[in-house]
């Protein structure tokens, strides 16, 4: 038998190997090294398949794809925390050097300035979107990021830590516009340590944070509250007045507490048409980056956008890139406060992660550097734009009616009306299972009969009048 | 023998592109969408409150798409990486990584997928982790994985999380997860997320943990054990067993930190050794990129007791009959039968996206999971085989072992662990070339120069100036004889006036971190 193509030893090597080794082979190896535990022989599991040449591997993967609904022919109007942005062809073909993508965490500098250099150009993009001091080198996704900003919060607040505290009586104030997933994940998170969550509710009219709610939420937790969670644009597509909520939150410091002003966001394109949380003294960002040069991939990997104030830095959790100097005077990049760090720190680093989204964060840079300046505005306002026509044209119809009547970037909810009767809802799953049988992902369902829908730059106006037309199909059936 | 690839050549500078703009310039050609001029020229304000109106755009770059592809291009030519150099990063498993799965995970309809498309037109999509889910119960003898945790550390997280739960639920209340000081640092940092106190454990002189000295740890505040295996020095755990013993007479669970498992790949189940979790690192063991840092994939698998807690979604069977027959086993052959949506067996939905586990820890990610490392780790097991699965540990044990003796004689004394067999990756100290002045530190900066990348140095942190070398199963012995070589040049030949000034064919030389803390830029 040949060798496998992935195994650079011929058997004439793997034979010099069991000599130099004075070992038999591979029983009488794994037999030295594992005492009593048994050898298995791979080759006789029936859960793992036979080999495949790479070929047959392709076709197979080929036939799955061809399967699934194809970009070519569906519109996806669907949103909900990842979008269906446009993808350059520059990024790919840079993306695909081995130079980037088969390496490790740059441990190393002096071998891995490219790396280093293109993260801190990373870092510089979304500090100048988010309005931000300093940005790491990415998280996870949009919602772990949210989940260690909340712990990072708790760091903060109360600020005197002599002794250690018991959360059993804190509060994480979690507005409802912030994507259940998110909460959930913060949920997972902060959950050990016995701190609570509150949820403020949505003013029933804008889909904004209710500032009452919040009022009485805050004033509730008895002043023991480390952070206020909002979502900017929030999940049903509405944009928040983060102005007022800032107001609200940092007056709010009581004995120790100064509850974190976090903003989190599944959108950050948004930011090229609304200000940017930096701009509203918001304490902590957290949120997704996808958006900027990744694909959908069935929802990962994805980019978490992490960013805080500059006072906070050491509370910060992941890695970041700082420019230095090397001996000769040259600028060069490297990582810096490692000492936040598990792999210094262990038990008591600010937090437990190592690799994180880096190849996806060097995706967005290049994929931010493509946009430019110009670019990245007249995408944003181009999104804001295809969204409100669709709205207005969905509404227009009659078989639709706004869920909320605030101002939207690319996404917002509507109510379902089946001939027109507000009384004869058809269920959002069933309008979306009915859409998508046409070729359309018309969105996600939010409730019982409301949808939430998103227009981005990949859709062309003829999209949308294919909705509309395929809509009112459906819902006068 | 080969020569060293280290030699000399061009170096292109590049400047931060920020420098490089000119007014209004851009690389992308945006999307006509159709919209009417007077449409693309209304100002945003005919659409939102005023208030809201960023007025500053952001300072980004105003490039053309020449200069951006001039510029990343050059950047990535600083980098080192698996396919220029033998890159032997120890505990990391920097294996070669198949130029199929990434032809694959570029497939146009997958990587366009939407995560909340409707499950009746995605079935193959949801049966790819469901079959990824069957093959790697098969290969660890565990009863499920959760694919939610996106790298190694979350898989940790959510493993002790589960364990956190299980007690919860039982009323008890135990404190302490026990860990060994040989551990990799995410090990306590992931104890204290889950809420719990790690206590470190002192491993004797190969970071072998003694099952004597275990026993006086033991009691009812620990949850649990997380023990590496193969150990951070990659020895195996000989007392594995009797460790599982003891852990689960106390009512304790055994997790395994899966960042070694290439050591076992197709030679061994980690449930005859006890244990009862385990993450597995998709980026390291199942060939996936490490994309510089990422992104991975850490599945947490898990025993039968502990199904109901993994995290959710989860990709599921539903229905009363399925219509599909399971063909694991069957050649991945196109699959045409099994994965034509028009065929009958897809003619009824039968994958699902479910959140129904009873105790499940909860939500870890916004969807279902870093799906386009587990497509590329699938497509992985798919091309090896059940036939070539086994020789991945094989070699890698092989390698690693060869590497360790014919170095064990140039860094004589060196050994921690001389006379027994190593499993996937050799530990040095630097007491042999410290006697020839040469520093671990310079010993990985000289390497460079030779043309290799550094091994792991100072960890484990019990050895004196550690040196950690993983060769992987995707070297050859051509190529590990010459990083030998380079070696014994270094610890024989080198003058300290050179090792302290080295590397000097990098881009940058040794870089001044001092300076990058004491007054840390973090943007442009």
């Amino acid at each position: 038998m040949n060798n496998f193509r992935y195994f650079p030893n011929s058997k004439k090597d793997i034979a010099k190997l069991y000599r130099v080794l004075g070992v038999k082979d591979k029983k009488e190896l794994f037999g030295k090294i594992l005492g009593g535990i048994p050898l298995m022989d791979a080759a006789l599991l029936t859960t793992v398949p036979k080999e495949s040449d790479e070929e047959a591997l392709y076709r197979f993967f080929l036939n799955i794809d061809s399967n699934i609904p194809a970009k070519n022919k569906t519109a996806v109007f669907a949103g909900g925390g990842i979008y269906n942005h446009f993808v350059p062809s520059a990024i790919d073909s840079l993306i695909s050097r081995s130079e980037f993508y088969t390496p490790y965490t740059p441990y190393q500098p002096e071998v891995s300035q490219g790396t280093l250099f293109a993260l801190f150009e990373f870092q510089s993009f979304i500090a100048e979107i988010l309005g931000m001091d300093v940005v790491n080198a990415s998280m996870y996704d949009g919602a772990e990021s949210l989940a260690e900003a909340v712990l990072m919060a708790m760091r903060l607040s109360p600020a005197n830590r002599d002794l250690p505290v018991s959360r059993k009586d804190d509060i994480i104030i979690i507005s409802e516009g912030v994507n259940p997933s998110y909460t959930s994940v913060i949920k997972t998170f902060a959950g050990g340590t016995g701190v609570k969550i509150g949820k403020v509710k949505l003013n029933t009219q804008t889909g904004q944070t209710d500032i009452m709610d919040l009022k009485q939420k805050l004033a509730n937790g008895g002043g023991r509250a480390p952070a206020v969670v909002v979502q900017q644009p929030n999940y049903f597509g509405i944009i928040e007045d983060l102005e007022e909520l800032e107001r609200l939150i940092h007056s709010n410091s009581n004995s120790g507490y100064n509850p974190s002003f976090i903003v989190s966001s599944t959108e950050p394109y948004s930011f090229g048409v609304i200000n940017p949380p930096g701009f509203y003294n918001a304490d902590i960002f957290a949120g997704e980056g996808n958006s900027f040069g990744n694909y959908m991939n069935f929802g990962g990997p994805l980019l978490g956008l992490f960013a805080a104030k500059k006072e906070y830095v050491r509370q910060m959790p992941g890695r970041i890139v700082g420019k230095t100097k090397d001996g000769k005077d040259r600028d060069a990049y490297a990582f810096i406060l490692s000492t936040r760090e598990q792999h210094i720190r262990r038990g008591a680093a600010t937090s437990n992660i190592c690799t994180n989204s880096s190849l996806n964060a060097v995706r967005a840079a290049i994929y931010l550097s493509l946009c430019s300046k110009s670019g990245f505005k007249e995408i944003a306002s181009l999104n804001l734009k295809l969204a409100h026509i669709l709205r207005d044209r969905l509404l227009s119809s009659g078989l639709f009616e706004p869920l909320y009547e605030g101002d939207f970037f690319n996404e917002f909810s509507l109510k379902l009306k089946i001939n027109g009767n507000k009384h004869n809802n058809m269920a959002a799953s069933e309008f979306i299972e009915k859409m998508a049988e046409r070729d359309i992902i018309a969105g996600i369902a939010v409730s019982e009969s409301a949808v939430l829908i998103s227009a981005t730059e990949n859709n062309r106006l003829s999209d949308i009048e294919k909705y509309a037309e395929n809509a009112k199909e459906v819902l006068n059936a | 023998m080969p020569k060293f690839p280290g030699i000399k050549g061009i170096f292109l500078d590049e400047d931060p592109l920020i420098e490089q703009g000119s007014k209004r310039l851009r690389g992308i050609g945006i999307p006509d969408c159709g919209l009417k001029k007077s449409d693309l020229k209304k100002d945003e304000s005919a659409y939102i409150d005023a208030k809201y109106i960023r007025k500053s755009p952001p300072e980004l770059p105003e490039v053309s798409e020449p200069t951006v592809v001039r510029h990343f291009t050059r950047l990535s030519s600083w980098n080192m990486c698996v396919d220029t150099v033998f890159y032997p990063l120890g505990s990391c498993t920097m294996k070669y990584n198949p130029k199929i799965n990434e032809k694959i995970a570029s497939l146009e309809n997958i990587k366009n997928l939407h995560p909340l498309t409707p499950a009746g037109l995605i079935q193959p999509v949801l049966k790819i982790v469901y079959d990824f889910n069957e093959i790697l119960c098969g290969l660890t003898g565990l009863a499920e994985f959760g694919f939610a945790p996106q790298a190694g550390a979350a898989g940790e997280f959510a493993g002790l999380k589960i364990i956190k739960k299980y007690f919860d639920l039982k009323g008890e209340n135990r404190k302490t997860i026990l860990v060994p000081d040989s551990s990799h640092g995410t090990n306590p940092a992931s104890s204290v997320l889950a809420g719990f106190t790690p206590v470190e454990i002192k491993t004797g002189k190969a970071g072998t943990l003694d099952a004597e000295e275990l026993k006086k740890f033991v009691s009812k505040d620990a949850a649990g054990i997380m023990i590496t295996n193969p150990n951070t020095f990659g020895v195996f755990e000989k007392d594995i067993k009797k460790i599982a013993e003891i852990m689960h007479n106390n009512g304790s669970f055994v997790y395994m930190d899966g960042a070694n498992f290439n050591a076992f790949l197709g030679s061994v189940k980690v449930s005859d050794m006890g244990i009862d979790l385990i993450q597995l690192n998709l980026h390291k063991t199942f060939s996936t990129p490490h994309g510089g840092g990422g992104p991975g994939n850490g599945a947490i698998g898990v025993v039968e007791s502990l199904r109901e807690f993994l995290p959710v979604p989860y990709v599921k069977v539903g229905g009363k009959s399925t219509g599909v027959e399971k063909d694991s086993g069957e050649k991945a052959d196109g699959g045409n039968k099994s994965n034509n949506r028009k065929d009958n067996s897809y003619s009824r939905q039968v994958y699902e996206l479910s959140e129904d586990k009873k105790n499940s820890i909860g939500r870890m990610t916004p969807f279902l999971c870093n799906f386009a490392v587990v497509l590329r780790a699938y497509a992985y097991l798919l091309s090896l085989g059940r036939e070539n699965i086994g020789s991945v540990s094989e070699i890698a044990v092989l390698n690693a072992n060869y590497v360790k003796k014919k170095l064990g004689k140039i860094l004589s004394g060196s050994d921690p662990f001389e006379e027994g067999l190593c499993m996937h990756e050799c530990v040095f100290s630097d007491k042999a070339i410290e006697e020839n002045g040469v520093s671990t530190i310079e010993l990985a900066k000289l390497l460079i120069d030779y043309g290799f990348h550094p091994p792991t140095v100072y960890f484990p942190k019990n050895i004196h100036g550690a040196i950690m070398i993983e060769p992987t199963e995707t070297e050859s012995v051509r190529t590990l004889d010459n990083f030998i070589k380079a070696v014994k040049e270094i610890k024989f030949k080198t003058k300290k006036s050179k090792a302290v000034k080295s590397p000097q064919k990098t881009k940058v030389g040794r870089v001044n971190e001092v300076l990058a803390n004491k007054q840390p830029v973090f943007k442009y």
